[in-house]
């Protein structure tokens, strides 16, 4: 356990932002139970027993945990929606205050104590990637530029345009791996390829320490790609009241 | 990244057994992360397509239109996700079909795809399905297939395990 000054800090942190969702509780910054998933895409059925599992190894029941932390994307987006609504659930019915971070930020909190610059770098699907830039500061790691959507192609040139001194880290750097290594990256291996709760409590807990916290019904997925589009059926001429 | 004119393959189909049975010849050429889109109109054969297909991956459920269920998964040697975008107004509805369409470890069919082609990704196979003579529900089906991104590197593969369906085009359009 950590620190024995002050009131109890248990905080339950949620990550189903990607293919591999975690679920961990975390008293101060010591990370006290942790489950997550290898088998991908079924984030429904599984937090609930995962949050059951980690009380349990913790000795530790529902009224015990003082916050909520959720990965808020950019990712899947049911996995992403499933997350935040079952931590705006827990959090709603026992008025607890939420932290929301980004997977990507989560991601960058792993290689805090790499002395460069590092790229953390998601699969998005169709071809894409989502990406951040950061660096070492004091107490952790700050973001240097706005996330982006782009393909390989994009990221290779920006890694390029930062003098290739970079460490790419997450699930697209090790797809998209030649192309990025080409522009001259480094590539993290496949243990850090995803967010992990257990990552996203401790990054979380100062937070939580400092209040800056955000209300349950505040929590927004972080939607990077680009503005929606209305199917033209008409144009395309859909049989209107046909069973398709 | 602009693409260049897509490659065509056009087949005939005599019927829903025949168009089962090209499914299931194109099936031996699909891999874990592929994603078919099958547009067509209502009773054209775009879920005879996806049976054919489904059962050649070793599905032994049975495949239905998933136009009211809008997503199904099925388990097979492969897995498959069949989904329909029918019913959906906007382009990002998709997502709402859930994270197991176009995922890395299945073959994702979409019925109608063509009308969310900017949410799909660039590598994949477009089939439509059209009937012969409009006027007639039992007329051939006329299968345009065309290779986009990656997909181009199969089409010659395609076009040899569909060759016994490789038709004239003198009805299409």
């Amino acid at each position: 356990m950590g620190r024995t000054d002050g009131a109890r800090v248990l905080i339950l942190a949620i990550e189903s932002s990607t293919p591999r969702s975690s679920v961990a509780l975390a008293e101060r910054d010591v990370v006290v139970a942790s489950a997550s998933l290898g088998v991908p895409q079924r984030h429904g059925e599984f937090l609930g027993p995962a949050l059951q599992f980690c009380l349990e190894q913790a000795g530790a029941s529902v009224g015990d945990v003082t916050g909520v932390a959720v990965g808020v994307g950019p990712g899947l987006f049911t996995g992403l929606r499933v997350g935040i609504a079952t931590a705006q659930t827990f959090a709603a019915a026992r008025s607890l205050p939420v932290v929301g971070l980004s997977g990507l930020d989560v991601l960058a909190f792993r290689s805090r104590h790499v002395g460069r610059l590092v790229c953390t770098a998601l699969d998005a699907r169709r071809r894409e990637l989502f990406w951040a830039f950061y660096r070492q500061a004091p107490g952790g790691m700050q973001q240097v530029a706005e996330p982006q959507v782009g393909d390989a192609g994009e990221l290779a040139a920006e890694i390029a345009a930062q003098g290739g001194d970079c460490l790419v880290v997450g699930d697209g750097g090790l797809r998209y791996g030649d192309e990025l290594a080409a522009a001259g990256a480094d590539l993290a291996g496949p243990a850090d390829a995803w967010p992990d709760a257990a990552d996203l409590a401790q990054l979380a807990v100062p937070r939580f320490l400092r209040e800056e916290t955000h209300e349950p019904q505040s929590l927004q997925p972080i939607y990077l790609r680009r503005a929606d589009a209305r199917i033209g059926w008409q144009e395309r001429g859909r049989m209107h009241g046909g069973a398709g | 990244m602009p693409e260049d004119r897509p490659a065509r393959i056009t087949l005939r189909s005599g019927g829903p057994d025949d168009t089962r049975a090209l499914a299931a010849a194109l099936a031996s050429l699909l891999r874990p992360g592929d994603v078919v889109s099958l547009s067509g109109e209502l009773g054209a054969g775009k879920t005879c397509f996806v049976q054919g297909a489904a059962q050649a991956l070793g599905v032994t459920e049975r495949v239905t239109s998933p136009t009211f269920m809008l997503v199904k998964s099925y388990a097979g040697d492969l897995p498959v996700v069949h989904g329909d975008v029918y019913r959906l107004d906007r382009v990002r509805d998709v997502e709402d079909l859930g994270d197991e369409l176009l995922a890395a470890d299945v073959v994702t069919f979409l019925e109608w795809g063509d009308a969310v082609r900017s949410f799909l990704p660039p590598d994949r196979l477009e089939v439509e399905l059209l009937l012969d003579d409009p006027e007639d529900i039992d007329a051939d089906r006329v299968l345009h297939l065309e290779v986009h991104g990656t997909w181009a590197a199969r089409a010659a593969d395609l076009a040899t395990a569909l060759a016994p369906w490789v038709g004239p085009t003198a009805h299409a359009c």
